[in-house]
């Protein structure tokens, strides 16, 4: 170990750089890696869709002055759901990927106290039929509750609900969510909705909420009273055309509701993957960004780190060829070369993780970041560590060839 | 001598031509990212209107006329005030120049209907065009005889103007806005403030906004059934949210802006503002402590978060790049120097002073961080145009400017002597009898 670590010390100049690099890049690809993990989650998480090719979304729809009353709405919805090859149609308050307009609550149980921050509340009639919910356990709603009428939005008032399963999972930790009461928000009088049913996925349409957050959603039955901003769901039946569909539903909306709209604002009929691949697009290009930020780091430093072994192990020719001319191995040079490396990079990493972890706190404290969370640092630790050995592998195969004879020599 | 050097330096990167290219490139890299996230920056935190939004100060206050208690979204006093609390606060011209607005998007035609346009614009209480320095091409802003009879004018933009009339002077003709023609008594250039600053409640996530084309008085758009793009704060509990509604009377949602030149008319404005605000509270108006405060332009863009997190983000992300790269073509640079070793040791035995080799080893690395400018400037221009096919709000504050150009040129020579200064003194410090020796 003595002939390793002595070197380096006697000539500090190549090894500190070494250190200073990787430190640098351990710093910036932890960050990086973790602000693409953030940005992978709305990406990723299941948004628990069923058949999404066969579902219309009709969205971007506002009203011009005062909103529309329900039974206007539900007038239209009864319009879209006659159309031929509709097998389903809901209005509601907001849905998936619909960003315009979010209603989101402090879920609350009722029991244990356990808090949800910011879970996103759906509220519109058939939900669980035409969005093709999985339902793990419970019941979907009543014909009794699907006719209630609010006389706000319907965030206030009680009554029952349908939650994720990640949303019971964090609420009730004992597996029994069914007949618990979930409070939203922590006033005295904050409304009471006792759960119902509980479906496999469904996702926010709050995506920058910290990552584990947008699988915890509330479905609440009836339509939203006093809402400007509806957003209509229609199924088409199996074989029927979906473009067909599409358009009736544009024409029926236009038909329907086309005098009362906002000016300027073309409502949006869309297919629903097309309105995920446009809520999300901004997600898309932020990973792309990101990752070749992080790739670049990486072969800027594997470079950097190749450039400089190659040149201190040439700088030692003679004393390789010496030792060597002793005794030594070839394997016994590369190892050592190898060793070397790993320490240097090792040091490097070490200040590197301090620095990530420090960044990331000064980040948290300035911008709306979560905690780097720990399993990032040892897994940029073992990146960089095979990085150095990658850099190192070329320029100690080449000093383990070096011949005894060249310690003879005057180089 | 100098001239030398530089001959010297060109000969020295033909050598060696993978390394070199490694070398450039790396620099090159690292200022392109740099000098892409700093245009972003730059366009998007930079003076809205220049020499103008520095003067302009805010206020907020919570000015409920109901209790409100568990509202979660109310968090602190926000800008909007009724339009009688507006007026007030306008009408006493306690500050140098002062005006209440709202933004407004509308459809306006000709009388007749035939040519019409979606256009975004403020309604005003007060004079706009000279406190906001918008350049009037023709006519003349509205007077305050005009303002308080609630006369039916407007001023347009030529934009507006060309496509409702055929042509720019559109003075003392009628714009059919909701109900009522408005007589047309100015026309001003394109204009828009750099960011949005004005009205951000309404402008959220879109902090470059779009040209602002009319600016009509306040009363007499509402008389005409002209109302602000969302109603604002009208009361208790829920709001019912509602566009294009000139049903406003139970609302707050007009902004209150002062011009303030010193800081002692800012504490004087200020003074005046905390004695109306508790004057209502006091009379019972305003049911909550008023707090009423003053923000100025900046200050109220960052509480507002205009600029995106993610563009500060990216700047600090390019600038940890540009250093990580800096690090690599030092410690590359240090290698190619000290390689070269017995030529300085030479060199140094044949009289050379230290201070000229490290002059000399500057002039080659300063050459080589030209080169990565250069080679950043398609780079540059690559990287604005991949943020530009992002689908993100702020993508149209990418587009290269001549100062962009400047900064880049400066950048590149800074990054390429700094990162020779290390390697540069390595190697000139051995002393030349131990290199001869050693060679």
């Amino acid at each position: 170990m003595r002939h390793v670590v002595n070197p380096l010390l006697r000539h500090r100049l190549m090894p500190l750089l070494v250190v200073l690099q990787v430190a640098l890049a351990c710093a910036i690809a932890c960050n990086a890696l973790f602000l693409l993990q953030q940005k992978l989650v709305p990406i990723l998480t299941p948004d628990g869709i069923g058949a999404p090719d066969r579902l219309v979304m009709a969205w971007n729809i506002a009203s011009r002055g005062k909103p529309w009353p329900t039974s206007r709405l539900l007038e239209v919805r009864q319009a879209l759901r006659a159309l031929p090859g509709v097998s389903a149609a809901s209005v509601a308050g907001s849905l998936p990927m619909e960003t315009n307009a979010q209603m989101n609550g402090e879920a609350i149980a009722e029991d244990t106290r356990i808090k949800a921050d910011d879970a996103a509340v759906y509220i519109g009639a058939d939900l669980v039929d035409t969005l093709g919910l999985q339902l793990v356990a419970g019941r979907d709603f009543s014909a009794e509750e699907q006719a209630i009428q609010y006389h706000g939005m319907g965030i206030n008032d009680s009554g029952p609900t349908i939650i994720t399963r990640a949303l019971a999972h964090r609420l009730f930790p004992d597996g029994h969510a069914l007949g618990k009461v979930i409070r939203i928000g922590d006033a005295a009088d904050a409304a009471h909705r006792t759960v119902v049913g509980v479906v496999q996925h469904l996702m926010s349409n709050k995506f920058d909420a910290d990552g584990g957050n947008v699988d915890y959603t509330m479905l609440f039955p009836g339509v939203p009273g006093d809402w400007p901003m509806p957003v209509f769901a229609v199924r088409a039946a199996p074989g029927a055309d979906v473009e067909r569909v599409r358009k009736a539903v544009k024409d029926t909306i236009h038909r329907e509701l086309g005098n009362q709209l906002i000016q300027g604002f073309e409502p949006s009929i869309q297919m629903y993957g097309d309105m995920r691949a446009h809520a999300l697009a901004k997600f898309r290009a932020a990973v792309w960004l990101l990752a070749g930020v992080s790739v670049v780091v990486l072969v800027v430093t594997l470079a950097g780190i190749m450039g400089l072994t190659g040149y201190w192990v040439q700088q030692r020719t003679r004393q390789i060829g010496i030792r060597r001319a002793l005794g030594a191995r070839r394997h016994h040079i590369l190892r050592e070369l190898q060793l070397e490396n790993l320490l240097v990079v090792g040091a490097g990493v070490l200040l590197g993780l301090a620095c990530a972890y420090g960044i990331n706190l000064w980040l948290m404290r300035h911008y709306e970041l979560t905690r780097l969370s720990w399993p990032y640092l040892p897994f940029g630790a073992a990146l960089m560590l095979l990085l150095g050995q990658l850099a190192v592998l070329s320029p100690a195969l080449r000093a383990s060839r070096v011949p005894p004879v060249v310690a003879t020599r005057s180089v | 001598m100098f001239d030398y050097y530089l001959r010297l330096a060109l000969r020295r990167c033909r050598q060696n031509l993978a390394v070199v290219g490694l070398l450039v490139l790396t620099m090159a890299i690292g200022i392109a990212s740099t000098m892409t996230a700093m245009t972003i920056f730059g366009a998007l935190a930079g003076e809205p209107l220049p020499g103008i939004s520095p003067q302009l100060y805010v206020a907020t206050m919570d000015a409920r006329e109901a209790v409100d208690k568990d509202n979660p979204d109310y968090k602190q006093p926000d800008s909007y005030l009724k339009l009688g609390d507006a007026k007030a606060l306008v009408d006493a011209h306690r500050a140098r120049q002062q005006l209440a607005l709202a933004q407004s998007y509308i459809e306006a035609s000709n009388p007749d209907g035939k040519q019409s346009d979606q256009v975004t614009g403020f309604m005003v209480y007060g004079e706009p065009l000279g406190m906001l320095g918008v350049p009037l091409r023709y006519g003349r802003p509205w007077t305050a005889q005009e303002l308080a009879a609630r006369a039916p004018v407007v001023v347009i933009d030529s934009d507006l103007a060309q496509k409702l009339f055929g042509s720019e002077n559109a003075v003392g003709r009628g714009v059919l806005m909701g109900k009522q023609v408005f007589r047309v008594i100015g026309v001003t250039a394109p204009w828009k403030p750099h960011t949005t600053f004005l009205d951000l409640p309404r402008n959220q996530g879109d902090p470059l906004g779009s040209n602002e084309q009319f600016f009509v008085p306040a009363e007499a758009a509402l008389a005409a059934g002209v109302g602000p793009l969302t109603s604002g704060e009208c009361g208790k509990g829920a709001p019912v949210i509602s566009f294009q509604s000139a049903e406003v009377r139970h609302c707050r949602w007009l902004e209150v802006w002062t011009r303030l030149d010193t800081p002692a008319q800012v504490a004087g404005w200020r003074a005046f503002l905390a004695g109306y605000a508790d004057a209502q509270h006091a009379a019972g108006r305003y049911v909550y402590p008023p707090q009423p405060k003053l923000y100025g332009t900046r200050a109220w863009m960052t509480l507002n978060h205009v600029v995106p997190d993610d563009v500060r983000l990216n700047l600090m992300l390019a600038g940890a790049f540009l250093l990580l790269c800096m690090v690599n073509v030092a410690g590359l640079l240090a290698a190619r120097f000290l390689r070269r070793q017995a030529d300085v040791a030479i060199r140094r035995a044949l009289g050379a002073s230290k201070r000229t080799v490290f002059v000399q080893h500057i002039v080659e690395t300063g050459v080589l961080g030209l080169a990565g400018g250069v080679l950043a400037l398609p780079l540059t221009g690559l990287g604005l145009w991949i943020v530009r096919m992002q689908p993100v709000s702020y993508s149209e504050a990418a587009r290269f400017s001549p100062g962009v150009f400047g900064v880049l040129l400066l950048l590149s020579l800074a990054v390429g002597l700094l990162v020779g200064v290390l390697p540069a003194w390595r190697v000139c410090r051995q002393p030349p009898a131990l290199q001869i020796k050693v060679a």
